[in-house]
C-alpha cells in the first residue's frame, strides 16, 4: 500500500512538471494539441494524488502500523472519524492533504466553463502546477507520509486526546482549504501580468475563487477559537500565538483584496494595489505553512522542526514574493488607473481607508509575530511581544474598520453631498446614540467598550436601514409583500447583500470579543466539599468528587451546584480524563452558556483530604462569537452562490457605471 | 494634483497612527526571551524584570501541591547544565508533562527561583516526537 501511495506521488510530480511546461509552450507556440495534453496531465495529477491519499486513508483505517505516520498518530481503539482526521493531524499527512486539495482545485478550475479570461487559463494552470510540483517534492523527499518502519509495532501511539473533539475534525481541513485556495487567484493574477491582459478579466474570474478560500479561512479560524475555548481549558479563545496569526494575516489581506477589486470593477482604479494584495495574500499563506512547520518561531503548536524543510520553504517564499513584485514593477506602466479619486467623502475613499487599515493590521501582526527573529538578528537578543501588544495595536484599528463599514454602506460612489449624508446617516446615528446612552445609563463605564458598542450598533442600524429602504422600494414597485420583497432584494444582488450579512457577523463577533475582554471575571479557589464560592451573581457549592472507569480512560468528576441570586439553576461537572493509552490528562471544562454570559469552570486538582482547586470564570457575550461565526458562513455562502445563468450570457457581467 | 496630495497625507496619517499604536503596544509588552543559561548569565541585573524563559522540564522535579494552584519544577537548557527552579501559580495546562519543553513568563526572584505567572507548553501532541 505504501508503495502505491509513494509511486503515485512520484508520477504526479512528473505529470505536474510536464503539465506546467506544456501549458507554457503550448500557449507560446499556439499548439492546441499541446495545451490539450497539458490539461489531461493536470487532471491526471488530480487522479494520482487522490490515489496516493486513498492509499494513506486505507493504511490509517486498516491500522497498517508499519507506516510510521500511521503508527505515530493512530491506535487500534480510535473510532473511524478520528482515524480519518489523523490524515491531517501530523505534518506529513497534512501536506499530502494540502497537495490533494490543490490538485482538486486545479481540476475544478480547468473544467469550469468560462466566458471571460479563457486566454489566461494556460499560464494560470502552469503556475498552479508549478506550485503543485513544489509540494510534491517536499512530500517525496522531506516529509514522506509513507515512510516505513523496519518493524511492525503492535499498536500505534494514538491521537492526542486533546484533538479528540468534533471541532478538530473539521477545523484543519477548513484552514487548509483556505490556505490552498488562494493559489488559484494568485495564479490568475500572475498570468494576467505575464500576458499583459491587465483589464478586469482576471478580477472577474477570480472573485469567487477568492471568496471561497477566504470563507474557509475565516470559518477555520472561528472553529479553532471555539476548539481552544471548549477543549483547551484556559477560558480564552485567541492567544495571538504565531500559528493563529499565520492564518489570520492572509485572511485580513484577502478581506482587503475582496473590497478593493470592487473599486477596480466600478471605477477602474487601484490596479497595482489589487495585484499587490493578492500576491501578498498568497505569500502569507505559504509563510504561514512555513511558520507552522519550520520551528523558526516558538509557538504552542509547531510541528517538529525540520531545517531543510524550512530552507526550502524560505526559498519558495522568496521566489514567489520577489518574483511577483518584480513582475509587477516591470508592468507598472501599463497599470495606470482609468480615473482618479474624486473626493475624500466618497465610497472610494472609505474603501481605500479600510484597505489601508486591514493591511496595517496584518502588518502589525506580522511584525509582532516575527519580532523575536528581528531583534535577534539586529541586537543579538530575543525579544518577544505578547497578547497585549497585538490587542493594543489591533483593537483601535479594528474599531476604525468597523466604523468605516457603517459609513461605507450609506455613502455614494464618487462624491457625496452634505444633504445626502445627513439624509442617509440621520436615523442610524440617532438609533445608535439612543442605544449608547441607554448603555451608559445602565452602568457601562468602560470607555473602550462604550465606543465599541456604539460603533457596532451604528453599523448594525445602517445595514438594517439600507435593507429597510430597499425592501420598501421593492414593495412599492412590485407590490410583493414585505417578506417576499426582502428576499427578492437579497436574491437580486447576492454579492452585495451577502457582504452585508458578513458585516453583521463581524459585528456579532466584535460584541463577543469586547464583552469577554472587558467584563470577564475569574477566580482561582480551593474548596472543601459543601463549601461555596461566589462570582458575580453566581454562587457555586462544591458537592462532591467521584471517579469511574470507562473502556479507555479513568474519569475524575466533580459536581457543583450553581445558584443565580440564590436560586438553583443547575449543576456543573468539570472533569479530568486520564487515558490509558496516552500519557496526558485532559481537562473537560464545564460551561453553562447563555446569550448573556458563560459560566466556565475548570477542575484544576485535588487532595486526599478533599480540598479541590477550581478556576471559575464568567465570560460575557461569548456565545455571540459562535453565532457570528454561523452568520459569517451563511453570508459568505450567499455572496458566493452562483447567479442564475441569464440568457443570453452577458459578455461583461457588470458594465462600469 | 492637489487631490492626490490629500490622499497621500491621509495615508501618511494612518501609517503614523499605526506606528504609534505599535510603539505603545511594544513598550507595554515587549520582554526578553531567554534560554536558561542566557538568563543566569545576566546575574542580578535582571531581578524582578518581566521576561520569558524557555527550557526543558527535568523529570522528577515536578511538585504539585494538591488542592492548590502552586506548581514547582526545574527547567534546564536542551543542551546545558544550568538549572532554574520555577514556581508557577495558576492552572497547569493539560499538555504539561515531564521532559516537555516549556516557556514560562514571569520574573527572577532574588533567591534564584523564577516566579512564573504564565506557563506555556510546546504541544508535542500532533507532531512527530523527537526520539
Amino acid at each position: 500500500m505504501a508503495d502505491i501511495g509513494y509511486i503515485a506521488l512520484l508520477l504526479a510530480l512528473v505529470a505536474s512538471i510536464y503539465s506546467a511546461i506544456a501549458f507554457v509552450l503550448g500557449e507560446k507556440g499556439r499548439y492546441q494539441a499541446l495545451i490539450e495534453s497539458a490539461r489531461n496531465s493536470l487532471l491526471a495529477v488530480y487522479g494520482l494524488v487522490s490515489l496516493s491519499m486513498a492509499a494513506l486513508v486505507y493504511a490509517l483505517v486498516t491500522h497498517n502500523f508499519q507506516i510510521e505516520y500511521v503508527a505515530s498518530y493512530t491506535s487500534r481503539d480510535l473510532s473511524l472519524p478520528y482515524l480519518l482526521s489523523a490524515l491531517w493531524a501530523g505534518n506529513n499527512g497534512s501536506l499530502l492533504f494540502w497537495a490533494w486539495l490543490l490538485s482538486l482545485f486545479a481540476a475544478v478550475m480547468i473544467l469550469q466553463k468560462r466566458d471571460v479570461a479563457k486566454e489566461l487559463v494556460p499560464y494560470a494552470a502552469a503556475i498552479i502546477m508549478a506550485t503543485q510540483a513544489f509540494f510534491l517534492i517536499t512530500l517525496l523527499w522531506l516529509s514522506n507520509p509513507f515512510q516505513q518502519l523496519s518493524f511492525i509495532p503492535a499498536d500505534g501511539r494514538g491521537l492526542n486526546p486533546l484533538l479528540e473533539n468534533p471541532g478538530m475534525i473539521i477545523h484543519p481541513p477548513f484552514l487548509l482549504a483556505g490556505y490552498v485556495g488562494f493559489t488559484i487567484p494568485f495564479a490568475f493574477a500572475i498570468a494576467a501580468l505575464l500576458m499583459r491582459r491587465l483589464g478586469d478579466e482576471w478580477i472577474i474570474t477570480i472573485r469567487r475563487w477568492t471568496l471561497l478560500p477566504w470563507l474557509f479561512l475565516g470559518v477555520g479560524n472561528i472553529l479553532g477559537a471555539w476548539w481552544a475555548y471548549v477543549e483547551l481549558g484556559w477560558g480564552g479563545y485567541w492567544a495571538w500565538d504565531p500559528v493563529e496569526n499565520a492564518s489570520f494575516m492572509p485572511w485580513l489581506v484577502a478581506t482587503a483584496f475582496l473590497h478593493s477589486i470592487m473599486m477596480q470593477r466600478r471605477r477602474g482604479i487601484l490596479k497595482v494595489w489589487n495585484l499587490a494584495l493578492i500576491i501578498l495574500t498568497f505569500t502569507l499563506t505559504i509563510f504561514g505553512t512555513f511558520l507552522t512547520r519550520s520551528g523558526v518561531i516558538a509557538s504552542v503548536h509547531t510541528f517538529a522542526e525540520s531545517p531543510l524543510l524550512a530552507y526550502l520553504f524560505l526559498a519558495f517564499i522568496g521566489v514567489i514574493f520577489f518574483g511577483s513584485l518584480g513582475l509587477l514593477y516591470y508592468r507598472s506602466e501599463e497599470l495606470k488607473g482609468e480615473t482618479e479619486m474624486e473626493s475624500l467623502v466618497s465610497k472610494e475613499s472609505t474603501f481605500l481607508l479600510n484597505n489601508l487599515l486591514l493591511v496595517g493590521a496584518a502588518f502589525a501582526t506580522f511584525l509582532g509575530t516575527i519580532f523575536p527573529v528581528i531583534s535577534e538578528a539586529v541586537r543579538g537578543v530575543k525579544i518577544s511581544v505578547a497578547a497585549p501588544f497585538f490587542n493594543q495595536v489591533n483593537g483601535p484599528i479594528f474599531l476604525a474598520i468597523i466604523l468605516l463599514t457603517g459609513i461605507c454602506t450609506l455613502i455614494g460612489w464618487r462624491r457625496t453631498s452634505v444633504r445626502n449624508l445627513i439624509r442617509n446617516f440621520l436615523w442610524p446615528l440617532v438609533a445608535a446614540l439612543v442605544l449608547g446612552i441607554a448603555l451608559v445609563i445602565s452602568g457601562i463605564r468602560e470607555r473602550y467598550a462604550i465606543i465599541a458598542f456604539f460603533f457596532c450598533s451604528f453599523v448594525f442600524f445602517t445595514i438594517l436601514y439600507e435593507w429597510f429602504r430597499g425592501t420598501k422600494a421593492r414593495h412599492r414597485m412590485s407590490g410583493e409583500n414585505y417578506l417576499a420583497a426582502f428576499f427578492a432584494l437579497i436574491g437580486a444582488n447576492r454579492p452585495r447583500y451577502g457582504g452585508y450579512i458578513v458585516h453583521i457577523a463581524i459585528i456579532l463577533i466584535a460584541l463577543g470579543v469586547v464583552g469577554s475582554s472587558f467584563y470577564d471575571a475569574e477566580k482561582e479557589i480551593a474548596l472543601m466539599p459543601e463549601e461555596s464560592m461566589t462570582i458575580n451573581n453566581y454562587t457555586l457549592t462544591y458537592d462532591n468528587l467521584d471517579s469511574y472507569e470507562t473502556e479507555s480512560k479513568t474519569v475524575v468528576t466533580t459536581t457543583l451546584s450553581v445558584y443565580n441570586r440564590g436560586k438553583l439553576i443547575g449543576r456543573l461537572t468539570p472533569e479530568k480524563y486520564f487515558h490509558r493509552s496516552y500519557d496526558q490528562a485532559v481537562s473537560e471544562v464545564a460551561i453553562r452558556s447563555t446569550l448573556v454570559e458563560d459560566l466556565y469552570v475548570i477542575l484544576v486538582n485535588w487532595d486526599e483530604d478533599g480540598t479541590t482547586a477550581f478556576k471559575v470564570m464568567v465570560n460575557p457575550l461569548v456565545s455571540w462569537m459562535w453565532i457570528g461565526g454561523g452568520v459569517f458562513f451563511l453570508g459568505g455562502l450567499v455572496a458566493f452562490w452562483p447567479e442564475r445563468p441569464k440568457l443570453p450570457a452577458p459578455k461583461q457581467t457588470e458594465a462600469r457605471k | 494634483m492637489l487631490k492626490k496630495k490629500r490622499f497621500f497625507i491621509g495615508g501618511a496619517i494612518i501609517f503614523l497612527a499605526i506606528g504609534y499604536l505599535g510603539f505603545m503596544g511594544f513598550q507595554s509588552s515587549a520582554t526578553y526571551y531567554y534560554t536558561v543559561s542566557e538568563l543566569l548569565e545576566q546575574k542580578s541585573s535582571i531581578y524582578d524584570k518581566s521576561m520569558r524563559v524557555n527550557g526543558q522540564v527535568i523529570p522528577g522535579s515536578i511538585e504539585q501541591e494538591p488542592g492548590s494552584f502552586t506548581l514547582r519544577f526545574t527547567i534546564i537548557d536542551t543542551e546545558g547544565e544550568e538549572h532554574l527552579p520555577v514556581v508557577y501559580q495558576g492552572v497547569v495546562p493539560d499538555t504539561f508533562k515531564i521532559d516537555n519543553e516549556v516557556v514560562v513568563e514571569g520574573y527572577l526572584n532574588a533567591d534564584g527561583a523564577f516566579q512564573a505567572h504564565t506557563l506555556m507548553t510546546k504541544c508535542p501532541s500532533r507532531y512527530v516526537p523527537e526520539e
